[in-house]
């Protein structure tokens, strides 16, 4: 073996040189390159394993967030709806409220109207029926050519307005 | 110094044979300092300075040279974590992502152009030489000592992790205690030939050292000779001086291709490896 190693170069002070710079090799990249980068990729990792779980947690409020808007948004619908029909119900009620008033409103007005016809028409009659009175005692006096005193009068008159029926 | 083994019969390759710069001027205090130690100096100092530069200023999003680093520790990780478990990723992670970083990087750099070609020899001509003797730069994994002290020290940190994860006791039971769940009087029967197996397994675990380190070493020489071999053919052949130097470009290039796919897959290969043993040593028995 020895002859082998010896053919071949082996040297124990070149041998021993070269475990050196193995070893110098070995511990400068162990601590300056394979720690510091190893370090490096484990941060990372947590890292995004932090980003990770954040996003689920970013997703879960998220979800929470939009069921709450929807139940707002229900709720809101609800109210609005709500009030929608208790407006529409209101102005129902207004309506009806107006129309009825304007009906008897009217109803008064056509009713006063009737009333004041009624008393023009009667106003007119009785002076119409005075008129004819007055007409039908001078034709009785002309015709008959005597002077009516004031009994003749009022009775002619009367029997004139009982006979007269406008 | 033997600089050509019997074993190698490639005699014009010599040098290349002197794997770990055997062959490399030595000066009189710095014996250890060869070419191949040059290089993984460079090797070291390059990939140190890469992955500082890329981890100085570290930002959540990564840009550049960071961006690059992540992708392959994050690679290597995953496929450490694949094979050791979760468990002893952490502490098997540092080594074995060092060792597949440094070997690919330094078989990688051995395939620059210049390294191995570059160097002393039998001159021909001005600045060219006949045969390379003493390159000037060799790649640190065609050396033997730097590969057995890749796995050497693998060895040294599995050894920790295996202890690490079961305890002494654990460890000595798991390599000679009873396997499969045996209870009662066959566990006892059996346990001579646990302790067998046991034995054998300290055997192989003792060689694992030496097929780690002689596999890599191994593919990496053969890759270089196997370049050499090219670069070197239109030469042995006898073709005139022209085509010579236009094969000596020509014939190495698919090789290179391939070369840098065994570098890649060597450095796997080393690491997978290690990686294996890790988890045959730190598994535990269901019981």
């Amino acid at each position: 073996m020895n002859d082998i190693l010896t053919t071949f170069g082996l040297d124990w002070g070149k041998f021993i040189a070269q475990c050196l710079i193995v070893v110098v090799v070995y511990i400068i990249l162990s601590k300056y390159a394979f720690g510091p980068v190893l370090a490096m990729l484990e941060e990372r990792r947590a890292r995004i394993e932090a980003g990770e779980k954040n996003l689920k947690e970013v997703e879960e409020n998220m979800a929470k967030a939009e069921q709450k808007v929807q139940a707002l948004l229900d709720e809101a619908n609800g109210d609005a709806e709500r009030l929608i029909a208790e407006a529409r119900e209101s102005s129902e009620a207004l309506r009806s409220q107006k129309s009825q008033e304007a009906i008897n409103e009217a109803q008064a007005i056509i009713e006063k109207a009737r009333e004041a016809s009624k008393l023009e028409h009667q106003t007119a009659m009785n002076e119409l029926k005075r008129d004819f009175g007055h007409l039908v005692i001078e034709a009785t006096s002309k015709v008959t050519g005597k002077v009516l005193d004031d009994g003749d009068q009022k009775r002619i008159n009367e029997e004139t307005a009982g006979q007269v029926s406008l | 110094m033997d600089l050509n083994p019997p074993m190698i019969s490639l005699n014009s390759l010599s040098p290349l044979i002197a794997a770990g710069g055997l062959n490399a001027p030595e000066l009189p205090s710095l014996a250890w300092f060869t070419n191949s130690i040059f290089v993984a100096l460079i090797v070291t100092v390059g990939v140190l300075l890469f992955t500082r530069m890329a981890t100085k200023s570290m930002k959540l999003i990564p840009d550049g040279k960071q961006n690059f680093v992540e992708l392959v520790i994050e690679f290597l990780y995953n496929q450490v974590e694949g094979i050791v478990g979760k468990h002893v990723a952490p502490k098997a992670f540092p080594l074995l992502a060092t060792i597949f970083i440094f070997v690919i990087t330094a078989n990688w750099f051995g395939l620059v152009p210049g390294v191995g070609t570059i160097g002393w020899g039998e001159t021909n001509a001005p600045l060219s030489i006949e045969h390379m003797e003493t390159p000037l730069l060799r790649p640190a994994t065609a050396d033997l000592n730097m590969t057995l002290a890749l796995a050497v020290v693998f060895m040294f940190v599995w050894l920790w992790v295996s202890i690490a994860e079961l305890g002494v006791l654990g460890t000595f039971l798991h390599i000679f205690g009873p396997k499969g769940g045996l209870k009662g009087a066959l566990m006892w029967a059996l346990m001579p030939i646990f302790f067998f197996v046991g034995l054998i397994e300290v055997i192989s675990i003792v060689f694992r050292p030496m097929s780690l380190s002689l596999r890599l070493f191994g593919n990496v020489y053969a890759g270089e000779t196997l370049l050499a071999t090219m670069q070197t053919l239109g030469t042995t052949l006898g073709f005139p001086g022209w085509l010579s130097a236009i094969s000596s470009v020509a014939f190495p290039l698919p090789f290179y291709f391939l070369e840098i796919l065994i570098g890649a897959l060597q450095a796997t290969v080393f690491a997978l490896l290690c990686a294996v043993y890790i988890k045959l040593s730190t598994s535990h028995e269901e019981h």
